[in-house]
């Protein structure tokens, strides 16, 4: 499978990422960073930047992890590790928005939507042919995909 | 060619300018075409104008998660302040132009020295109704009475505003308390507003834009040309060669930068000197050149009747200024204001190129810094002559020369102005309006300000200019537009068959190009002013003209106060790219809705040409249609 | 060739049935199930509140069963197993021969000895699909509906009926709503948005009697201050029991739950037992992973079942979302920090260093490290300046083979 391998120590926290993945994620149809909505929730970013407290950052990016704590607690079946791919899907048709996810990510990524009716995670941009957006809009390449 | 060059080579921007666009491919160096890719990541939070460096607690940026930054300030109050404070920045440039030209006014007066348009003076005379003793003192007059409105407090009116812009637009700007007290205390003031938690009143900022706006386009650009043309001469049409092809290597060639153009009338006419030249001869050779690249460039070409001895010609705009220095021919840079770009340093450093700064404005690094004093002008000047020959011998045969001698073209029309223009048409406007009334010309479009690359060197500008001619409008350009436009040949005679049947037709007629060539950016002032007296003579207020503008690929702080400008003035005002606002959806309404009520102005933004170019159409085929014709 | 049977086809033995096959692609899997369909009592309330079929709320997904090449015998009940012949027994005379055997029955809604109660047939449980259609039926009857206990199931059960037009009223014996799970803020909270969806709440009150009509239906429920609350059914949340007769009647050793070891063996030769049947815990995840590790010692691999953290839940009703984590009744000894604005509320219980509780009402986003924090007990003590805006960066750390993360302590 393939994962998004972060190297903290290049990140400058430009969240270029962030931006990167709401514009990737963004439903009103428009396109390109000069129009994005920044202060619109439903536009929210599904990677974090966080201060590392110590002048760095701690880029939290879903690892889509090989023995997925949100998958395990879904009670849905919303939430599937793909055996193909290895990233874990989300079916926001299935979801029944009960965020037993969003309690039991150990590394605190998923998020629920601003209408309370869905959660959000990193989807790895599988609608872009080119790969995760956040990861071509990194300028330090702080975030590269890699075959794990 | 080794590693390194081959892969700076592949990495340029693209042009609209093909040959200059493979120049610049195998040029050994690095050059702003270069350095695009590099910088292609934006940040997009400073792209939509909603990063805030106003204090200690920022960087503060705007996200939904984080909707205000830490002062409480919304996207709303931090794009309103960043607009204000570059265009008040903006304002501030041009302020110093026209400060710094109706000095080098006033010190012509005082020191009888030449002028060279009594014409231009009895002019500008007439409108601020002054009188003087003689035509010296009349300088004196003129320019103190230029001076005294710069240097008003902010809170005093300047006296000349009602006198320079049109009735009716004046009626409009007291209705919306948008008349400008004393020019540079508006920028001193909206700087202060813009300042760590002051203002945080979008509205009133937006509004404050227009205040700035009527001060920069009045005295900075209008102003600046008619006290330019009184010391140097005024624009005559005529034919002259564009492009790096002006560069001739037998001679000592003097690149020149800026916009103060007035600061070089010393030097320039001092070059053509016996003693000088034949300093220049003995040192090998024929004699010196002044080579045109920027604004600066710009406004000498549009003189060009006047200097046809010591002018080359205009190489280009800002942004082939590295290319035109890496041909290893030009011995000196001699710059005054901006668009001298960091980006030539290295260039100058590695070809050996001596750099002298007359301003302090726009001191370079690499720079010597010869501050020009009227009182000095003779003892420095020559000791920049000399400095310069210096540079000439050691650099001549040690540094590898690569002409691009085929660059450009030998017939761009040049020279056009209110005056030319309207000379050249018996006159009087009347044939214009009724080649508009008759259909024959659809309307006006005037592509403005400056060029950029970052989405590609002049690549809108040519698209949308060609678009526009191809539907019978009939194109104005000022500034680093025209540099790019000239090199590419829409500004030659032959362009004609690229526009429409109607205004094909016209040209072809009159034998001009669809493209005119008004020069500098600062002549975007004359531009406008061809606006007001074609309206004047309709009858009509200006944001009812057939007329559109585009800064499509405005690049600097300069550009956006020259567009409040037009906005007060109430013309519809095309970009390229947003001016750093779509983050505020309050401030992007006001530019691009809500302007139309306050001025009858708006803001159009489109990064496409041919779509931009359609939408420019549909206006002012919108206002014919008001106008019944 | 072995034969695995597994019984339930709940979160324990669906989880069990894909391990399963994942380890053994060609070995025999049987699901027999009461229900005739898989679905997730997480989401009946979907169900019951008509946002979804009977397949909407179907957690194993489209055509599970034909899938994984698994048998599903449905509407079956096996009400006995021969240990000795290692067979279940079900139906009439139904039985299904096995090697290995998952019991995951799950646990049955628990009706307290009030008269009338366990008599009356319009009073219904809401643990499973069966128990949905009745209610739904009933509701075509009458709109007045009683229900006992006000715990995350009560709650589901009320709001699905309030939103499709239903009168609630809700009995807690607690002096707060969901007592389990929250305070008497976030309680409060709750409490307001259902009454603002028309939700009428007894606290502190228990049902002590009933009036019934001439078929036995309760027509008034008697309440434990003589009052008389009139309504059309009931619906029980008061607890549930783990469902053991199975195995008593099998010889498999039960007291409360069925007896499981580390291994969640039971007593009785190659049969396992997972999910709330074992009593272990009352939650989803836990019953999924246990399911899992049944299926994995069931399968060969040696795995001991770690004990299970069963303090946890999130709740999301009409848009007001808690999460809850640890024990926030246990408070002595210990400090109890909470953090308030008009939108949110917070609460951390933290002793000797260690976070022992959390809550949170509001955005819930990304605060699943505090389970784990609690969880593993991990230390916060020089971080309580912080303790409710915790991320995961203050342990972060990556795993360099893989790029997961890992927790770091700082």
């Amino acid at each position: 499978m393939k994962r998004i391998f972060i190297d903290p120590a290049k990140c400058d926290g430009c969240k270029s990422c962030t931006l990167a993945c709401m514009e990737s994620h963004r439903q009103d149809g428009g396109h390109g960073l000069y129009t994005l909505d920044l202060t619109d929730p439903a536009n929210q970013s599904r990677n974090r930047i966080l201060s590392d407290g110590q002048g760095g950052y701690s880029p939290i990016f879903c690892r889509h992890c090989d023995d997925p704590d949100c998958v395990r607690t879904c009670m849905s079946g919303a939430l599937v590790k793909n055996e193909a791919t290895g990233l874990v899907d989300y079916d926001a048709e299935k979801c029944a928005a009960c965020f037993m996810c969003v309690m039991a990510c150990r590394y605190g990524v998923p998020a629920v939507s601003p209408d309370r009716k869905r959660m959000v995670k990193c989807d790895f941009c599988q609608h872009l042919e080119e790969g995760p957006a956040c990861v071509r809009a990194c300028p330090k390449k702080a975030i590269e995909v890699r075959e794990v | 060619m080794n590693s390194c060059t081959d892969c700076l080579s592949r990495n340029t921007c693209q042009s609209a300018d093909k040959p200059m666009e493979n120049y610049i491919r195998q040029l050994p160096r690095e050059t702003a075409h270069h350095r695009v890719a590099g910088q292609s990541t934006k940040c997009g939070f400073g792209l939509q104008g909603v990063c805030c460096r106003l204090c200690a607690n920022g960087p503060c940026r705007v996200t939904p998660d984080a909707p205000r930054g830490i002062c409480g300030a919304s996207a709303d109050t931090i794009v309103a302040r960043n607009f204000l404070r570059a265009v008040a920045a903006g304002s501030g440039c041009y302020i110093h132009i026209v400060e710094n030209t109706a000095r080098q006014l006033k010190n012509t007066g005082l020191h009888k020295d030449k002028i060279r348009s009594e014409q231009a003076l009895n002019r500008l005379a007439g409108i601020f109704g002054v009188t003087g003793s003689d035509k010296y003192d009349l300088c004196v007059k003129v320019a103190d009475t230029v001076l005294s409105d710069l240097y008003r407090p902010e809170y005093e009116p300047m006296e000349l505003v009602e006198k320079l812009a049109y009735a009716p637009r004046v009626k409009r700007w007291k209705e919306l308390g948008i008349l400008p007290g004393g020019a540079k205390g508006e920028v001193f003031n909206n700087i202060v507003k813009t300042s760590t938690n002051l203002s945080s009143d979008p509205v009133e900022m937006m509004v404050s834009c227009l205040r700035l706006g009527i001060s920069t386009g009045l005295y900075g650009l209008q102003l600046t040309n008619l006290l330019n043309d009184v010391v140097l001469g005024d624009p005559v049409i005529r034919s002259a060669p564009v492009g790096m092809n002006v560069i001739d290597p037998d001679y000592i060639n003097i690149l020149i930068t800026g916009h103060q153009h007035s600061l070089f009338t010393y030097i320039q006419d001092r070059l053509l000197d016996k003693d000088v030249v034949a300093k220049a001869q003995a040192a090998g050779a024929k004699g010196f050149k002044l080579v045109g690249c920027t604004c600066v460039g710009q406004d000498l070409q549009l003189r060009g009747e006047h200097y046809t001895e010591i002018f080359d010609g205009h190489a280009g705009n800002n942004y082939i200024s590295e290319a035109v220095l890496s041909c290893g021919a030009i011995d000196a840079v001699l710059s005054e204001f901006n668009c001298t770009l960091p980006g030539i340093e290295p260039i100058c450093d590695e070809l050996k190129i001596k750099q002298i700064c007359l301003d302090v404005v726009a001191k370079k690094a690499n720079a010597e810094y010869i501050p020009f004093h009227y009182e000095t002008r003779q003892a420095d000047g020559d000791r920049i002559i000399d400095e310069i020959i210096a540079a000439y011998k050691e650099r001549r045969g040690n540094v590898p020369m690569n002409l691009f001698t085929d660059h450009g073209n030998k017939n761009t029309l040049t020279g056009v102005s209110e005056g030319s223009l309207k000379s050249f048409l018996g006159g009087s406007w009347k044939p214009l309006i009724d080649l508009i009334a008759a259909g024959k010309i659809k309307g006006l479009a005037g592509v403005v300000g400056c060029s950029s690359v970052a989405y590609g060197h002049d690549t809108l500008t040519a698209a949308l200019t060609k678009e526009l001619i191809a539907k019978d409008i009939l194109v104005l350009t000022a500034g680093c537009s025209s540099g790019g436009l000239e090199n590419i040949g829409l500004m030659t005679p032959e362009a004609a068959e690229l526009a429409g049947p109607n205004l094909k037709a016209v040209c072809k007629e009159l034998g001009i190009p669809p493209v005119l060539n008004f020069g500098p950016c600062l002549a975007i002032g004359r531009l406008e002013i061809v606006a007001t007296e074609i309206a004047e003579a309709m009858g009509v207020d200006l944001p009812q003209l057939p007329l559109v503008l585009s800064a499509a690929q405005w690049l600097e702080e300069q550009a956006l106060a020259d567009g409040a400008f037009a906005l007060a003035l109430g013309l519809p005002l095309h970009l390229g790219v947003p001016p750093f606002i779509t983050g505020s959806k309050l401030v992007t309404k006001i530019l691009t809705e809500d302007m139309v009520e306050l001025t009858g102005g708006r803001v159009i933004i489109d990064p496409d040409g041919a779509s931009a170019a359609n939408t420019l159409e549909a206006i002012i085929e919108e206002k014919r249609k008001a106008l019944n014709i | 060739m072995e034969r695995f049977v597994i019984i339930g086809a709940g979160a324990a033995g669906i989880s069990a049935a894909r391990v399963l096959r994942d380890f053994r692609p060609n070995d025999v899997i049987t699901v027999i199930s009461t229900d005739e369909t898989v679905h997730s009592r997480c989401m009946l309330h979907k169900f019951l509140g008509h946002e979804r079929d009977a397949q909407g709320i179907n957690f194993a997904g489209v055509k599970f069963f034909e899938k994984n090449d698994i048998i599903h015998i449905a509407c079956q009940t096996v009400h006995k197993i021969d240990t000795a012949e290692k067979k279940v027994l079900f139906g009439e005379d139904y039985s299904a021969p096995y090697d290995k055997l998952l019991i995951a029955t799950g646990a049955g809604f628990f009706i307290p000895p009030i008269p009338h109660f366990r008599e009356a047939p319009n009073v219904f449980g809401f643990r499973d699909l069966s128990d949905a259609l009745k209610i739904d039926e009933a509701f075509a009857k009458g709109k007045r509906v009683f229900i006992v206990g006000s715990g995350l199931v009560g709650l589901d059960a009320a709001s699905a009926l309030c939103q499709r037009g239903a009168e609630v009223t809700i009995a807690e014996m607690a002096p707060r709503v969901m007592p389990l799970q929250t305070d008497d803020y976030a309680a409060g909270v709750y409490q307001r948005a259902f009454e603002d969806h028309g939700c009428k709440f007894l606290l502190g009150i228990g049902a002590s009697d009933a009036v019934v009509d001439g078929e036995g239906n309760i027509t008034e429920v008697i309440l434990s201050n003589g009052e008389h609350v009139p309504c059309d059914f009931i619906i029980m949340a008061a607890g549930v029991r783990p469902r053991i007769q199975l195995a008593l009647d099998s010889g498999i050793a039960a007291e409360r739950a069925i007896t499981v070891d580390d291994h969640l063996r039971t007593s009785a030769p190659d049969v396992y037992a997972a999910g709330d049947c074992t009593g272990l815990s009352g939650v989803w995840p836990d019953a999924m992973d246990q399911g899992k590790a049944a299926a994995r010692n069931m399968a060969g691999v040696d795995e001991v079942y770690p004990k299970p953290y069963p303090f946890k839940n999130t709740s999301n009703f009409f848009g007001v979302t808690m999460l809850s984590v640890g024990r926030l009744d246990l408070t002595e000894g210990a400090d109890i920090l909470v953090h308030k604005t008009p939108t949110e509320y917070k609460k951390a219980i933290v002793k000797d260093g260690k976070l022992t509780g959390y809550l949170s009402l509001g955005d819930i986003s990304n605060l699943g490290l505090y389970l784990h924090l609690i969880r593993d007990s991990i230390d916060v003590s020089g971080k309580l300046d912080k303790i409710f805006r915790l991320t995961f960066a203050d342990f972060y750390g990556i795993n360099e083979r893989n790029g997961e993360f890992a927790y770091r302590a700082k």
